[in-house]
């Protein structure tokens, strides 16, 4: 029992509140030097005799991490004092310091040094918090010294002009930020190192005269922070989180709750600075410049010239609802950005514009970059490497947008690889979306059990797992898949029901939980599908091995078993862990293959049959439910083996096989949903998926109502059916208002069952009561704690710590929203990229639908291709010009002024489609008209 | 067991089987243990009594108020005086002074040892005269019964209307050395 | 939010099984019978006892053994922002009762029939575990009034945040919506006496945090009989022998 010896009051005055708290000082903190023979070394990772050691202040740490998370900088003392400022003013900061304190190979040593009785220190009368800090972190550099002994060596990093002057004078060895990167010897360190204020002037000198006073302010003041929460308060201003348009990088919408709908913001002023993310304030504009316009304009801000509409694939479900909506009404209120509440900063991936001037080789350029985030404007930053990083990938971090600059100012992070190279590309999209490609660790590799894996004879004597390898089982999975997850069988039984069965990988068998590789794996969420490769949410053995139900070898899986009449009524449901042998690992083509071929009669074949028929009974009821068929343009590339180029590329081809499974993955998921919230009804992990507001289906109303279609959205009965009633002339009329609507969806959502009362947890879809995800734990994590969870209901294990929290099971839901969200982003970026490389040397002419029409073109939806895109009808340079086409918005009309040309909504058209290069190193695919139709 | 240590409540003293459970202590699981904060004594027995055991007990060091109990001497100051008895307020229990209040009354009855029915209360005492007396009883739910009856109980010390302290005459007069008023009093006799 | 830094040291320096400072001093009510004032680091409670003495209401009076009262308030100046609380909510009529309950199972009533022994704590500043360090000066209070007692009763919380079980919880951890447990116990007789938890934990982390507590009880134990013993030894030179 230590006690504290001795102890000083620390008193914090908040708004009304003295708050008294006490602060124990102890002198059993150790200084975390190797060689000390005084404090208890056990963690210590500083060595003394190998040079100096660094201590620097807090806005060294808060300007400066990227130069501290080079390998380059060690052997650091992070006060925590430093640590805790670093924490109030910037949280991601702080974790990203905290990542390089906890890594050993580091040496980054955390001194609690307002803890050690020789180094706190109480303010002085007169003294503000500012500088008392400066002053505990040269006594904690003093103490280092007198601790260590004369001969050692600590160097406090500081920009602050003053503390060094005083730090000098009490004999401490200080150095700017820029001095002590010169003493490592590393020019390229010195592109790390950000400006800020008075280092700026000195060090860049008269390469462009930077001092305020001779700038020109360009934006709008911000308001002061006490401004804005007072007109907050008032109702003056309006918070909300901005968003930036997709396809147009100059126009955002904040929704604010406060108003109850969305502002738009428009123009470089009004958004006075503000990212995409951000939580900014905005005052609404008078009402006579809301927008008129309905219809908005495809790109506008003729001086931003990348910012037109980029061809892109088609957005799954209602992530693009806000610019969709956006298009639909009239007057809608119109707002300017007067200060920004939280800023969404992180690091970008994208390239810098080339320059014709590139100034002289190791000189400091001032260089622009572009995200590849169209959302993120330009920004500027200075670099000595600017011919080696021209044609590079590279990641960049913003610093500061101050009033006179018109970019933000940011500096080189680090490069990823070359422009138009695949990897690289590949390797942005998966940084972009925070996906971790990362390899696996060792610790994580460690949780593996040792290969090769075979069943053990323990397994079989285990009395909870049921010996099933007698049953015929199969699978039944896309061409090519190597982790399969899933497997069934279907036999018939004596007193004429059947007995279906679903084996699901036992994968939690393999990772138990708190272990690194649980931890891992909860962290990356879900396995992640490019088009040439896929990130793994389980290391490899894992996944393609010992959990995948292969045919012809034993595996564990965790099953459901029902006994079904020949209704497809379920009579019984079981769950049970079992061990299960797959007689066949088909492709959903075999497998359809197997059933049409009348002459095949084996047991598999009839096996195959009897499902597809209860499938399809399970199907008609699902859809007599009000279940929507929905429809999402996928596309399928052909990949060449060996230079991963794409081949061909088409739509993915849905059979009943695909059906067939689908609809006993959705049973299986809806049984266990069932049972874990039977047993547990405050931290089942559930999908849900919400009701689509009415204001979220307004677009496909408008476009169904412009082509005299009924769309009853009352309840997803009254859609899905007007659904089906809406055939129009050809045979991909119906699938493409599927489309339409498949995109005016939420997105359906993980959430902790304690966290919503049960009437949300309906699944509009699916049109279930109750959903979760049990089918697909090598590749999904919720998977993974829905095993536990049914584990643990049948009394098979106890219930992991983890999940019996709440609040913990709410963050993990969220972790893996967002996951499953990037992942899907991920995906889709991929399939853009390969279609643009597709495209390359092969423009093509093709058909294509209007989906929505533009006041300067149309935006139109290319089916054999999944793609997206613009196409301009008046010339894009001449947006002022737009009388030549007159728009009717109710029945999505477009005529030209002359009445030659007429398009509407759904309409058939020809384009060209071709990969266009308007900058070097810049391609992009292009849509023009081919064909004038109705002429 | 070491006597004349300090000793905490729940702190074992001994076994029971070799000590008697005094004060202060108890006996638990045939262990005797402390029951107030004290020093610990250890009497040995009484050569007359059957038990040869030595008796164990914690002596508090803090103590309690005097309590008045029947038979001792109390110092009391008359607070009010009624036609059949007279009220006090007991200010010391023998030579000690109390922690808290306790009242007592003087019945007229009580007041001297002859002629009993003959006294009268306002020619025997006044508010504010200190008297010494006796507990016969402890009274009713209010109040301690005193008594002046002997010779050396009565009125020590009254104030005369003047205002000085009077000194007695007889053993039923006191006299104001200022005024030489004489009082009726039930005056002690000095020992 | 982080309650333990990586570096093991919780918000207020201590590591997370140490407890905070203790300090206690005995006596400060001239006129009552016994009393106590105790603290826990920021915490401060004063216990008065009065008693043995008669029962006030008859119908009340137990002829076999002693009737126990308390009374638990908290002064409106305790907390930075004053409230009124009188005695008479919830929370004070629960805390009245668990400490009367804890207190009469260490009280040899049964020595003490007819009588009435009354309990009164005040918090005079809560940073929190004040229903242990109520308890804690309700013992001091009642070994000064010389109420013969089984044992004494020591007190102790302890918490679990952050994945560890910490010790002696202050306001801002027992504020970190994580299990707050006040364990009581006769340290001599090393009986449980009182086990409070309103949330939810696991049964091994329980174990682990209610070892704990018992642990830091131990530890006040120990205290509290070294500060009566100080106290005894200051009467007797007080009385000059």
């Amino acid at each position: 029992m230590l006690q504290s010896k001795s102890f000083v009051k620390k008193t914090r005055h908040g708004k009304v509140l003295k708050v008294v708290r006490e602060h124990y000082l102890r002198d059993d903190i150790a200084c975390g030097t190797i060689s000390c023979t005084v404090c208890d070394n056990s963690k210590a990772c500083l060595s003394s005799s190998s040079g100096q050691i660094i201590v620097f202040d807090t806005n060294v740490a808060l300007h400066q991490i990227g130069l501290l998370e080079n390998a380059a900088v060690s052997n650091v003392v992070v006060l925590s004092l430093v640590l805790e400022e670093v924490k109030n003013k910037n949280i991601g900061v702080y974790n990203r310091l905290r990542t390089i304190c906890s890594n050993p190979s580091r040496n980054f040593f955390v001194f609690s040094n307002e803890n050690h009785r020789e180094t706190y220190i109480k303010g002085l009368a007169g003294e503000s918090p500012n500088d008392r800090n400066d002053r505990a972190i040269r006594v904690a550099s003093k103490w280092y010294h007198a601790h260590l002994g004369p001969t050692s060596k600590i160097v406090l990093v500081t920009d602050d002009a003053e503390n060094r002057r005083r730090a000098l004078a009490e004999g401490i060895v200080a150095l700017s930020v820029h001095e002590y990167v010169q003493t490592l010897g590393n020019a390229e360190l010195l592109d790390l190192i950000i400006r800020t204020g008075s280092e700026e002037a000195q060090t860049t000198g008269d390469a462009e005269d930077l001092r305020p006073s001779k700038r020109k302010v360009i934006y709008p003041e911000h308001k002061l922070m006490s401004e804005i929460t007072s007109g907050l308060h008032k109702g003056i201003y309006h918070q909300g989180k901005l968003r930036v348009n997709r396809y147009n990088g100059f126009e955002a919408t904040v929704s604010s709750e406060s108003i109850g709908e969305e502002i738009l913001i428009q123009g470089r002023m009004d958004m006075n600075r503000a990212f995409d993310g951000d939580v900014v304030a905005v005052e609404l504009l008078p009402e006579d410049q809301w927008q008129a316009n309905s219809l908005g304009k495809i790109a506008e801000d003729a001086d931003e010239d990348d910012n037109e509409e980029a061809v892109g694939l088609v957005p799954d479900v209602a992530e693009a609802v806000t610019d969709t909506v956006a298009a639909g009404r009239a007057g809608r209120p119109r707002g300017r950005v007067i200060g920004i509440i939280k800023r969404n900063w992180r690091q970008y991936c994208g390239s810098l514009d080339p320059m014709l001037n590139s100034g002289g080789a190791g000189g400091f350029v001032h260089a622009l970059f572009s995200a590849a985030d169209r959302r993120i404007p330009r920004i500027r930053i200075q670099t000595r490497q600017f011919a080696n990083l021209v044609n590079k990938r590279i990641i960049v971090a913003v610093d500061a947008w101050d009033r006179t600059m018109r970019y933000p100012a940011g500096h080189y992070v680090s490069t990823i690889g070359d422009i138009g190279d695949r990897d690289t590309e590949s390797e942005v999209i998966l940084l972009e979306n925070d996906v971790n490609n990362k390899p696996f660790s060792k610790q994580v590799l460690d949780c593996l059990p040792p290969l090769p894996w075979s069943l053990a004879a323990e397994e079989l004597q285990n009395p909870n797992r049921r010996d099933l390898r007698h049953i015929r089982v199969f699978s039944v999975d896309p061409p090519g898949c190597r982790d399969i997850d899933d497997a069934l069988h279907c036999t018939l039984r004596p007193d004429g029901n059947y007995e279906v069965g679903v084996h699901i990988a036992d994968v939690t068998n393999f990772v138990l939980p708190d272990t690194p590789l649980d931890e891992e794996a909860s962290k990356r969420g879900t396995s992640v599908y490019l088009v040439e490769r896929r990130i793994d949410m389980l290391p490899k053995p894992l996944t393609e091995d010992i959990c995948s139900l292969r045919a012809d070898v034993e595996r564990l899986t965790f099953s459901v078993i029902w006994e079904m009449t020949p209704e497809a009524e379920i009579l019984s449901t079981q769950f049970t862990k079992a061990i299960i042998k797959s007689c066949a690992a088909m492709s959903y083509a075999e497998a359809q293959a197997r059933m049409d071929d009348s002459r095949l009669s084996d047991p598999l074949t009839v096996d195959l049959r009897n499902m597809n028929r209860l499938a399809k009974i399970m199907r008609k009821r699902r859809i007599d439910r009000g279940a929507l068929t929905l429809a999402s343009p996928e596309v399928k590339f052909e990949i060449d083996s060996e230079t991963h180029d794409p081949l061909d590329v088409g739509m993915y081809q849905i059979r009943e096989a695909n059906q067939m499974i689908e609809e006993f993955m959705l049973a299986a998921n809806v049984s266990v949903a069932e049972k874990i919230f039977g047993h547990f009804s405050q931290f089942s992990m559930l999908r849900r998926h919400p009701v689509p507001t009415p204001k979220m289906l307004e677009p496909l109303l408008l476009t169904a109502a412009a082509v005299a279609v009924d769309l009853d959205i009352s309840s997803s009965k009254a859609l899905a059916d007007s659904l089906d009633r809406a055939v129009g002339g050809d045979p991909y009329f119906n699938k493409l208002i599927r489309i339409l609507a498949t995109r005016c969806m939420t997105q359906a959502l993980y959430f902790s069952s304690g966290d919503l009362p049960p009437p949300e947890f309906h699944h509009y879809g699916l049109a279930s009561p109750i959903y979760t995800h049990f089918t697909s734990p090598i590749r999904r994590y919720a998977d993974v704690v829905v095993h536990r969870l049914l584990a643990a209901a049948l009394g098979l294990i106890k219930l992991p710590a983890g999940l019996r929290d709440k609040a913990l099971l709410t963050t993990v839901a969220d972790n893996l929203n967002y996951r499953h969200r990037n992942a899907q982003m991920a995906s889709r970026a991929s399939v853009e990229l390969h279609t643009l490389i597709f495209f390359k040397n092969r423009p093509t002419d093709t058909e294509a639908r209007i989906v929505r029409i533009k006041s300067n073109g149309l935006i139109v939806f290319v089916p054999k291709f999944g793609i997206e895109g613009p196409v301009y009808l008046t010339g894009k340079k001449d947006t002022k010009d737009e009388s030549d086409w007159i728009v009717d918005e109710q029945s999505q009309t477009t005529v030209s002024r002359d009445g030659k040309y007429r398009y509407k909504v759904l309409d058939k058209l020809v384009i060209h489609i071709e990969v266009v290069e308007p900058q070097p190193n810049r391609p992009k695919l292009q849509l023009t008209l081919v064909e004038q139709p109705n002429a | 067991m070491n006597a004349n240590e300090y000793r905490t409540p729940g702190e074992v003293l001994g076994w029971a089987s070799e000590y008697v459970a005094g004060g202060g202590t108890y006996v638990w699981n045939q262990k005797v243990c402390a029951s107030v904060v004290g020093i610990a004594r250890i009497t040995p027995a009484a050569a007359t009594a059957e038990d040869q055991k030595p008796t164990i007990e914690v002596i508090r060091e803090k103590e309690r108020g005097p309590v008045p109990e029947p038979g001792t001497v109390v110092t009391a100051k008359i607070t009010k005086l009624m036609p059949r008895q007279a009220a006090a307020a007991i200010v010391c229990v023998g030579p000690k002074a109390v922690r808290e209040k306790f009242t007592g009354i003087i019945r007229q009855q009580d007041v001297r040892a002859t002629e009993i029915d003959k006294v009268d209360m306002p020619t025997s005492f006044r508010p504010g005269d200190i008297v010494r007396a006796e507990v016969i009883s402890l009274g009713d739910s209010r109040a301690y019964y005193l008594s002046t009856a002997k010779n050396e109980l009565g009125v020590v010390s009254a104030t005369s209307d003047a205002g000085a302290a009077m000194v007695p005459v007889s053993w039923q007069e006191m006299q104001c050395p200022i005024t030489g008023q004489r009082e009726p009093r039930k005056v002690a006799k000095v020992v | 939010m982080d309650f333990i830094s990586p570096e093991g040291l919780r918000l207020d320096g201590r590591r997370p099984l140490e407890l905070r400072q203790l300090q206690a001093e005995i006596g400060v009510v001239e006129k009552a019978d016994g009393s106590a004032t105790f603290e826990m680091g920021n915490t401060k409670v004063i216990a008065v006892v009065y008693g043995p003495r008669e029962v006030q209401s008859r119908s009340q009076q137990q002829h076999d053994q002693a009737l126990v009262r308390c009374e638990y308030s908290m002064a409106s100046f305790s907390t930075g922002d004053r409230r009124r609380r009188g005695k008479g909510d919830r929370r004070a009529t629960e805390l009245s009762l668990v400490i009367r309950q804890t207190m009469e199972a260490a009280i040899l009533t049964n020595l003490l029939p007819r009588s009435q022994i009354d309990i009164f704590v005040q918090v005079l500043q809560a940073d929190g575990g004040t229903r242990a360090c109520c308890i804690n000066a309700a013992t001091l209070a009642l070994a000064d009034a010389g109420i013969p007692m089984r044992d004494i009763v020591a007190s102790c919380a302890a918490g679990y945040l952050n994945s560890t079980p910490i010790l002696d919880l202050n306001y801002l951890e027992d504020s970190g919506g994580g299990p707050d447990l006040t364990v009581a116990l006769f340290p001599k007789l090393d009986k449980v006496s009182l086990l409070q938890m309103d949330s939810k934990i696991p049964l091994d982390v329980f174990e682990k945090v209610m070892n704990l507590a018992s642990e830091g009880a131990k530890a006040v134990a120990q205290f509290i009989r070294e500060k009566l013993m100080e106290n005894t030894k200051q009467l007797v030179l007080a009385k000059g022998r």
